[in-house]
């Protein structure tokens, strides 16, 4: 099978997490997994015809969005790799800010005839092509990434994660009572308490799982790099909400008063998310 | 025959990020200017303004998954030097062993993932075939050493950091959890492997490299200043003092990481989404400096572990010291590898790294501070401003591809001077300009964090008009 990888705007992190996989990764490259076309290690520099795409990255410059186009065009299979192909990632924020002032803030006024053009926004590819597969994360887990691919390499469907990531994560939940929230700064976690039951604002509750839970089982918060579950996506789309019940469910706190801290911190639930999905329609697609 | 005046290379291929070269001819067809620069931007700087710093450190490791862990530490850094938090050195050794997993995940992926297949083919073999999953179906032995030291960082990060790229361990105060016997033990018992492995290919790196020297020493030789942390003159990563050396060698300045910021200054170019940096006492024209794996080797005079010092010993009696050729980088940048396997085999091998004192609680305020590490591709700095209730109210990061930028165009006009003249071009031209670019292993996605395209080079004749796009 011939592969083309694909890097948009983004940090390189999702390919990296692809070459961490070890002897996973020899055992894929030594099978029907023939890499034609990958800036970041092979020289080809036209985008050939192939059977299966991988795309790391999301669109924000008419560069990157000429570049999916023809990708899309040229290949069978087209898997988005990471949360910045499937919604946005990180660089969403800038959507934020209007571009004109990004620039003129922290650049000067361009001369536009020599750098690619801006997009208006941070979009995820699928903005602008149909996509087979997304595989979010930030980035997706090596294990996770060579799972999906073999299946998709051998013709199969990647096995699906539909839940969230309290079933990877072994804490025990309970209904504590306490008076107040915590940062990550203000206290040790107990090591077999469930973060949120400690007043920690862990986003497992509504984030998808299959990375296996690394982050909350080391007594870090989720910050929810996965995106959001197939039920948050479609039924109820206010994760707002839902994590307040779930925290003042599992703390004791008053909904009201779980708010009124929440919006102190306006990164909490949109670091990965920010961008619009316009033909986000496809939850069987979500590995 | 109507001259050619403008040449784009695009995408520069086998390095991490999207970049573009433009060569720009003069009216007979000589080069007059040539750029190198990223066609990518993202905005890290100004969208996280009013982030709250206890989230800082694992978002601002998104500006890159190739060094996300180099970016975390010297955010944690940057945050303590704000609190004035003192960590225990059980924190510092654990957090100086994640650099070295840092340095060894980024250096066997740079070797043999993006510079091996330069050093392996001949020139003629087909571009298509210039890579290194051609090398691994050739030679199998060979991609397996480069997984299984790959594979030996992940295992560090994963069981240090929690997450094999952008950690989330470290945190202001510390590292969230210790390290278990147990873990330790596993891990040194991959680290005496991965030292073996590591030897083989800095024997197969030198190899390769003497084979081929004739031809890269033609291919940049530049007189610049260089920069790199420095420790009673020894190699540091973690902290230490920072050196400048002038271009005869000479130490042109040295001084504390904190006062980082006083000594460089940023400059922007309205042709490329990255600022360059260089030094504020000489402006931008003298200033050039450049850092990473020559920098480092040229401002110390000796690494702390046996077999690294002997390289670099050995190094030096070869190239001399300081040394300016451009493909160098290649060949120290084997020297920091073997420093990193060594050393974290030196820190695994002290039994009190397990000690459970990792975390010291720390008093968040407002004000300034500025922290430096020394990331695979040199010295990174990162400063924030805080408000009193903990929000980021400004942050400037200077990154090494961004120090290095100056010499890596100066680097491909000499390239294609050397390739052009009177509007012809010679074959060869893009090869060489991708191999001067490569040495640096310039991170687009870092000097930019900010924006991408992969490398172009661009011909434009002087009035700017677009002559021809090499790819």
């Amino acid at each position: 099978m011939k592969v083309n990888i694909v890097s948009l705007t983004c940090c390189a992190g999702c390919v990296s997490s692809f070459l961490n996989a070890g002897d996973a990764l020899l055992e894929i490259l030594s099978q029907d997994f023939d890499i034609v076309y990958s800036p970041t290690f092979v020289d080809l520099k036209e985008v050939p015809q192939v059977d299966l795409a991988i795309v790391e990255g999301g669109v924000r410059t008419e560069a990157d969005e000429k570049l999916i186009r023809e990708v899309r065009a040229k290949s069978r299979i087209l898997v988005a790799l990471g949360i910045c192909a499937t919604h946005g990632g990180i660089t969403s924020l800038g959507n934020i800010i209007s571009v004109k002032k990004l620039l003129e803030k922290e650049y000067f006024v361009l001369e536009t005839s020599k750098l690619p053009e801006l997009e208006d926004l941070m979009y995820p590819i699928c903005n602008f092509v149909d996509v087979d597969y997304y595989i979010p994360g930030c980035p997706p887990m090596p294990f996770l990434i060579v799972h999906s691919l073999k299946s998709i390499v051998s013709g199969k469907t990647p096995t699906r994660h539909q839940s969230v990531v309290c079933t990877e994560c072994n804490r025990k939940i309970i209904a504590a009572k306490l008076d107040r929230l915590y940062g990550i700064y203000d206290k040790e976690a107990d090591p077999n308490l469930c973060l949120v039951s400690q007043g920690f604002v862990c986003l497992g509750s509504l984030t998808r799982e299959g990375c296996g839970a690394p982050c909350p089982r080391a007594g870090f918060t989720c910050f929810g790099c996965r995106g959001p579950t197939d039920s948050l996506l479609y039924r109820s789309r206010d994760l707002y909400s839902f994590l307040v019940k779930v925290i003042s469910k599992r703390t004791s706190i008053p909904e009201e008063e779980v708010k009124k801290e929440l919006y102190r911190n306006p990164f909490i639930f949109h670091t990965f998310i920010f961008s619009k999905f316009e033909r986000f329609k496809a939850r069987e697609r979500i590995i | 025959m109507t001259s050619q005046r403008e040449i784009t290379i695009s995408p520069t291929t086998r390095i991490e990020g999207h970049g573009k070269v433009t060569i720009i001819l003069d009216e007979a067809g000589n080069v007059s200017d040539a750029y190198f620069y990223a066609t990518e931007i993202r905005g890290f700087d100004y969208f996280l303004r009013g982030m709250e710093a206890d989230r800082l450190p694992f978002i601002i490791s998104r500006i890159c998954g190739v060094c996300s862990t180099a970016h975390v530490l010297a955010s944690v850094k940057a945050i303590e030097n704000i609190y004035g938090t003192e960590i225990t050195e059980t924190a510092k050794k654990l957090r100086e062993l994640l650099l070295m997993g840092q340095i060894i995940s980024n250096h066997s992926l740079v070797f043999f993932f993006l510079i091996l297949p330069d050093f392996w083919f001949s020139k003629e073999e087909d571009p298509s075939k210039r890579n290194a999953f051609q090398i691994m179906r050739e030679n199998p032995e060979i991609g397996r050493k480069a997984i299984a030291l790959r594979s030996f960082a992940t295992k560090i990060l994963d069981t240090i950091g929690k997450r094999e790229v952008h950690i989330v361990s470290a945190i202001p105060g510390g590292l969230i959890s210790p390290l278990k016997e147990k873990e330790r033990e596993e891990l040194l018992k991959a680290a005496k492997e991965a030292c073996a492995i590591t030897q083989e290919a800095v024997s197969l790196g030198k190899e390769l490299f003497e084979k081929n020297w004739e031809e890269f020493r033609k291919a940049g030789d530049y007189k610049t200043h260089y920069m790199a942390l420095t420790d009673d003159d020894a190699i540091e990563f973690y902290e230490g003092k920072i050196r400048i050396l002038n271009p005869e060698g000479d130490v042109f300045s040295e001084f504390a990481a904190q006062d980082y910021m006083k000594h460089v200054e940023e400059k922007r170019y309205e042709w490329t989404y990255a600022k360059f940096a260089c030094l504020k006492a000489l402006g931008c024209q003298k200033g050039i400096v450049q850092v990473g794996p020559t920098a480092r080797v040229n401002v110390n005079k000796k690494t702390k572990t046996e077999f690294a010092n002997r390289e670099l010993e050995e190094f030096k009696r070869k190239f001399g010291s300081p040394t300016h050729a451009t493909l160098l980088f290649d060949y120290a940048r084997l020297i920091d590898l073997l420093y990193a396997c060594e050393r974290t085999r030196e820190l695994l091998e002290d039994e009190s790294i397990t000690r459970t004192d990792t975390r010291v609680k720390v008093k968040p305020k407002g004000g300034v501070g500025t922290s430096v590490v020394e990331a695979p591709r040199g010295t990174l700095a990162h400063e924030y401003a805080l408000t009193r209730n903990g929000r980021l109210k400004s942050m400037k990061l200077i990154i090494p591809t961004q120090v290095n930028s100056a010499a890596i165009n100066l680097n491909v006009k000499d390239a294609a001077t050397e390739f052009i003249r009177k509007g012809e071009i010679k074959p060869g031209l893009l090869n060489r300009i991708e191999m001067v670019v490569r040495a640096y292993d310039p991170c687009i996605k870092c000097a930019t964090r900010n924006a991408t395209d992969s490398l172009k080079v661009e011909i434009r004749n002087h009035e700017g008009r677009l002559l021809k796009i090499l790819s």
